[in-house]
């Protein structure tokens, strides 16, 4: 475990030690530390050294540590965007066209839809800019289709307001 | 306190059992024979393959056989059409998730999934094969993991935790995603968690973990040293 440490920088590791004391003893401690850890890495994700620093301190197996990352679909294993577009894939939003604004916004950010699992989608463009996910329902189907813009949710959406969704977006950098 | 004994019915007829017992172990303990394919004896059953569904008076869901406990006066039928009928029916779907083709297959005539296909009568496969492209992972000097042989049964997983205390398989992802995993996704060879024992191969019902340098129909596994392991450390302990 000595190599995996030294991959972490001291701030970095300090944080989850402090972490992890806060929650010793509770059962069920693994989520709550992997979450804080998550939403303190800047860039929301969970590196493998992250994992294997977390499972050295817990005194956790590194493969359950690897199967709750992978098991809720809160935990990102890769490097997510500064922006998070969410597109509901559930029935009501398929019906009126999901499929096609995930499609079409795809092609509006030119992201590559290999190795992507079709029923869960988790893309990031190259510049890091956004990341598109689907989820399965936003308990908003009056909406539909659902997207979800940072954490807000816009009803009713079609490709064109998605797309003036994104330049507000970009516009907000420049 | 001792636990205390509670009687059951188990088709019809009356049974002893223990109340820390599940019902899986009482019909076994009085000869009566129920399909397992997740459950080996000596390891904590979870109830992942659904084979072992049984009915009991008062209630119209099946219950698992495997995680069900005793309680006292439980009416239990382990044979029924309708139950055939689930039986088949969950073997049928563990056929078509994955590649089992038994004719190259290494556990061809070994295996368990094979032979409770045989046993539960299962000629046809009434859903389309799935057919995915699953890795097969050979980075170990001494063992194979084919993915594409593999149920999800988690023998592997339970063994390596609970007698090996070694804790190198999990199940990683959801749903049909789901794979069996060593250490943080690492190839099986460099996993170092792995004490190359072996338990995980000898557990495994399927092809999915085998030995190298076995040709079609040679990997034969002797699960029931599992059994008599998980009992003698009990004894001991």
């Amino acid at each position: 475990m000595h190599t995996s440490s030294e991959a972490l920088d001291i701030g970095e590791r300090t944080f989850i030690d402090q972490v992890i004391a806060g929650r010793a003893g509770h059962p069920g401690a693994l989520l709550g530390v992997l979450e804080a850890v998550q939403d303190h890495n800047r860039r929301k994700y969970l590196p493998l050294e992250v994992l294997r620093y977390i499972a050295a301190k817990t005194g956790t197996p590194l493969s359950r540590v690897y199967s709750v990352a992978t098991f809720y679909s809160l935990f990102n294993l890769d490097p997510q965007g500064d922006h998070t577009i969410t597109i509901c894939s559930g029935t009501a939003c398929h019906i009126l066209g999901s499929r096609n604004l995930l499609q079409s916004l795809r092609l509006d950010l030119g992201v590559d839809t290999d190795g992507a699992e079709e029923d869960r989608v988790r893309l990031t463009t190259a510049d890091g800019r956004f990341t598109i996910r689907t989820v399965a329902c936003f308990g908003q189907c009056t909406l539909a289709p659902v997207v979800e813009v940072d954490h807000r949710i816009c009803g009713h959406v079609n490709e064109r307001t998605l797309q003036r969704e994104i330049r507000t977006l970009e516009g907000e950098r420049e | 306190m001792p636990p205390k004994n509670v009687s059951i019915r188990i088709d019809g007829e009356l049974i002893s059992a223990r109340e820390d017992q599940t019902i899986l172990e009482a019909a076994t303990a009085s000869g009566k024979h129920i399909p397992t394919l997740c459950h080996l004896a000596g390891l904590t059953p979870v109830g992942a393959c659904r084979v072992c569904i049984v009915e009991a008076q008062g209630t119209d869901r099946l219950l698992p056989a495997c995680t069900t406990p005793v309680h006292e006066g439980m009416s239990v039928t382990t044979s029924s059409a309708k139950l055939a009928r689930y039986r088949r029916m969950t073997v049928e779907l563990l056929l078509v998730e994955r590649n089992h083709v038994c004719s190259v297959c290494v556990s061809n005539g070994h295996c368990e999934l094979q032979s409770l296909a045989t046993e539960l009568g299962v000629t046809n496969v009434r859903f389309a094969f799935n057919y995915p492209k699953l890795d097969v992972d050979v980075s170990h000097p001494r063992y194979v993991l084919d993915h594409n042989r593999c149920i999800l049964c988690s023998r592997c997983v339970r063994v390596c935790a609970e007698l090996e205390h070694a804790h190198v398989w999990e199940v990683r992802s959801r749903g049909i995603h789901s794979r069996i995993v060593s250490d943080l996704n690492a190839k099986w060879g460099e996993a170092q968690s792995c004490t190359n024992c072996g338990k995980c191969v000898q557990a495994c019902p399927t092809g999915a973990l085998a030995e190298k340098g076995r040709a079609v129909e040679e990997m034969t596994k002797s699960s029931e040293k599992i059994t008599s392991l998980a009992r003698w450390r009990g004894a001991e302990a």
